[in-house]
Order: C-alpha cells, then sequence, then structure tokens
C-alpha cells in the first residue's frame, strides 16, 4: 500500500532543487514514477514528499542542436519510440524503446528517470554509451556536464549531488558511415543481458567499433578492450576476432549469478548478442541506413 | 549467492583472532554495524546492521549462532534476521579462516554464502554480492586501523 506523501510541484529546475536542498532525504523526484511508486508501495522506499517535475516547462522535449540531440529528461520511452528526429539519426534507440519493459511504462516512463533509478537490468543506458551520451545535471546554482559512463556509480547509484537534477541527455550522432545496434535477451519483463555495438565501416573494413554491456554487472559499461580488439580490421578479420572479444566482453561485464542466470550463461550471452548487434550494425552501414552521415 | 574474499591486515595471528572476540572492538569494524552483544560466550551474539543500497536502506536485526571455533585458525557462524519494513529475509553463513603470511602478516580468508528472501530478494542478488566485497573490504581496513591503535 502507498503512504500518503505532500506532493510538490515546482515551475523551475532551480524551485525543484531548492525543494531537493531543503527536504533532503524525505524527498525524492518524480517524474513518470514507474520504478519509484512500484518501490514506495512494496514499502522498500518511503519518502514523506516527492517532488513532481513534470511541471517545469522545457524538461520534456526532443531537439537537435547541430550534431547533438538533445533529449529532456522527462521525455517518455513512447515520446522517444515515436520521435521521427530519433527515427532518423537513432534508428536502433527507436528499436529500443519501442521494446522498453511494457506498454504501461513506455506511455508514462520517463529516460531521465530510467538512467537516474539505475536498476542494473535496464535498456538505455547501455546503447546510450555507444553514441557516448552525456548528461547535463543542474541544482540552484549552477550546471555540469558530464558522460553518462561516468555518470553510472553502482547499482541504483549515480553521480547525482544531493540537489541536483538530471536535466537533459545530450546524444552526439554517429561519426558518418556507422550505424549501432542494441540486442537483449530476457526470460523475466526486465532484460538479462543487453550488448549495444556502434560500427564504422566502410567496404574496405570496419574503421572502429564501439561495445557497451548491461545487465549482467552492477552497471552499464563501456567495454574498451573489446573495441580494440574489433577496430580497425577487415571484416572478416573482425568476424575472426568477435568470438575472443565476447569472451573479453562478457569478463569484463563483471557478471553475477542471480535470478537471471548464473554468471557463466550471462557471459556466454554476451558473446551471443555481441556477434548478433556486429553483424546487424554492419549491414546497417553496408546498406547505407547509418544515421545521418 | 556465496562469495570469497581474501584480504590481509599487518598483525600476528593470534592479535586477529583476539580483536574478533571483542564485540565492541569487532563491531566498530563491521560497516553498518550499530549495535552488538554476547548472548553466551563463544556461542550467542545479537547485532543489529543497516545497509545501503542506493535509496534503499535495510536494517536487519540478527542472531548470530557460532558453528565452530578453531583457535586461532576458524570460525564458522551462521547469523540470520528479519527487516521488518522490507519483510526481508537475511541468511548469512560465513567461514573465517587466519593464516600467517609471516609472524606480523594474518591473511583473513572470508567465505560466504548469504540468502536474501523476500521483497529485497527482488532486487537482484548482484547488488548484495557487489555490496559484500566492499563490506570486507571496509572491514579489513578498519580492522587494520583498530589493530594499529591498539598496538600504539
Amino acid at each position: 500500500m502507498l503512504r500518503p506523501f505532500a506532493l510538490e510541484e515546482p515551475t523551475s529546475v532551480r524551485e525543484a532543487s531548492a525543494l531537493l536542498a531543503h527536504y533532503g532525504e524525505a524527498a525524492r523526484l518524480y517524474a513518470g514514477g514507474t520504478e519509484l511508486l512500484l518501490a514506495m508501495k512494496e514499502g522498500l522506499l518511503r519518502y514523506d514528499y516527492l517532488i513532481n517535475i513534470k511541471t517545469i516547462a522545457g524538461l520534456a522535449g526532443i531537439a537537435r542542436d547541430a550534431d547533438v540531440l538533445r533529449i529532456g529528461a522527462a521525455t517518455t520511452h513512447r515520446t522517444l519510440e515515436r520521435s521521427p528526429e530519433v527515427h532518423t539519426h537513432f534508428p536502433a534507440l527507436t528499436h529500443l524503446e519501442a521494446h522498453v519493459a511494457n506498454v504501461r511504462v513506455r506511455g508514462t516512463g520517463t529516460i531521465g528517470g530510467n538512467l537516474c533509478f539505475a536498476e542494473p537490468h535496464a535498456d538505455p543506458g547501455t546503447l546510450l554509451q555507444v553514441y557516448d551520451a552525456r548528461v547535463r545535471l543542474e541544482h540552484q546554482e549552477s550546471a555540469r556536464t558530464i558522460s553518462l559512463e561516468a555518470f553510472f556509480v553502482g547499482p541504483f547509484e549515480v553521480a547525482l549531488g544531493e540537489d541536483e537534477i538530471l536535466t537533459e541527455i545530450q546524444v552526439p550522432l554517429l561519426p558518418a558511415h556507422a550505424a549501432a545496434a542494441y540486442r537483449k535477451f530476457g526470460f523475466l519483463e526486465r532484460p538479462s543481458v543487453g550488448v549495444a555495438v556502434a560500427v564504422t565501416a566502410r567496404p574496405d573494413g570496419v574503421r572502429d567499433v564501439r561495445v557497451a554491456v548491461g545487465c549482467v554487472g552492477p552497471t552499464p559499461r563501456r567495454v574498451r578492450e573489446a573495441e580494440a580488439m574489433l577496430s580497425g580490421k577487415e571484416v572478416e578479420a573482425v568476424r575472426a576476432c568477435l568470438p575472443a572479444a565476447g569472451e573479453l566482453a562478457g569478463r569484463a561485464a563483471d557478471a553475477v549469478s542471480d535470478l537471471h542466470g548464473s554468471a557463466e550463461y550471462k557471459e556466454y550471452l554476451v558473446g551471443v548478442l555481441l556477434r548478433r548487434a556486429f553483424e546487424d550494425a554492419y549491414r546497417q552501414d553496408m546498406a547505407g541506413e547509418h544515421s545521418d552521415g | 549467492m556465496r562469495f570469497e574474499k581474501q584480504v590481509t591486515v599487518k598483525a600476528p595471528r593470534q592479535v586477529v583472532w583476539d580483536l574478533l572476540w571483542d564485540i565492541a572492538k569487532l563491531a566498530s569494524c563491521v560497516p553498518g554495524c550499530q549495535s552488538a552483544e554476547m548472548v553466551d560466550p563463544y556461542a550467542r551474539y545479537r547485532a543489529t546492521v543497516q545497509e545501503k543500497v542506493g535509496p534503499f536502506r535495510l536494517t536487519v536485526p540478527l542472531d548470530i549462532d557460532i558453528v565452530e571455533h578453531n583457535a586461532p585458525r576458524r570460525l564458522i557462524a551462521r547469523a540470520s534476521g528479519r527487516d521488518r519494513l522490507l519483510q526481508s529475509h537475511v541468511k548469512v553463513e560465513l567461514a573465517l579462516t587466519l593464516l600467517e603470511v609471516d609472524p606480523q602478516i594474518t591473511a583473513l580468508q572470508v567465505e560466504t554464502d548469504v540468502a536474501v528472501l523476500g521483497k529485497l530478494g527482488t532486487l537482484g542478488h548482484s547488488v548484495i554480492i557487489r555490496k559484500g566485497g566492499d563490506i570486507v573490504d571496509q572491514f579489513a581496513a578498519a580492522l587494520q586501523a583498530e589493530l594499529r591503535k591498539e598496538r600504539g
């Protein structure tokens, strides 16, 4: 049962930040509430105040600014899924957003809420890392922008200060002749393993490969050791390296046995999904379906 | 969920062993331990530990039974308790082995089997195991600091 709480409805980021500073641990930001309210109903979390940030103008929406897509933190998964801008430049993100959790979550859950809750078994944080996404964090007096990679500190823990608010996710366009793909596997509602790959390729070879693994360990993370193994090779040479890179990515993901499966099983799946995601991104590249180039 | 970890402390094995039975000092070294008391020496203890995983706060009063103690080498204990608010049961089996690396250095081998049942269990064991590793590291650092203090 949901315990009573007071709802604050600030109209600016500054005001929301001041409320956070004022109430401290008794308050939490509230956007879609798809994670937070469930945890509160279960009695896992208790807050006396929820600060509704959906009332802040300008915090939801998608805009392209030169080579960067700016996504307001309160933008819902559904809005991202249906955005022509996202579909044109980040088709893998459109595909991911169309398959996040279930239809109820997609309709109300927000991208910012998803990232801030930092549930290890989530999708967007993994794919966004191969785009080198950054997050803008604001509080009363100032703002800073950090990489999404640095934003994830641990399970359910992010690099937000006490009165800081995630306001925007900045996603740079992929370079020319690049495409991304995200593959996941799960038998529960949450994914058990997720692998994202971005490939920059020309007919004469694969210039650059970015790899991120999520759900397996405490946080989604880039696996630069695997990227180094796959980049700058002819495609057949990359394919020959994929099993070894998959093994490496599996180990680097810091897999732990849990309800989703044993560590060994997840490591194996990372390899399988890495191969599939690579082939998917490479096929898009060769078909000229890469982002805008 | 099992995990193992080995840490070393700079103190003779007997000194480390003795510290393990000094409940007040030991409690001060265990991260999140809010209180500890002896019920029956070398057999039964009680402690309350609090741990935070992101926004989730777990408070568990634990009943601890010493299953085996073989001075100054090995200690096996079982602990169990229930967080009332989170309606989650925690069961821990702990085996501590003290190895003499040299007369002034002791390796502390920690083997644990942790089971979390109930609502908190759904958060994922990965979180608990990860936290367990951190706790052992912090425990070793605190133990080392306590020994340093004791030995001047």
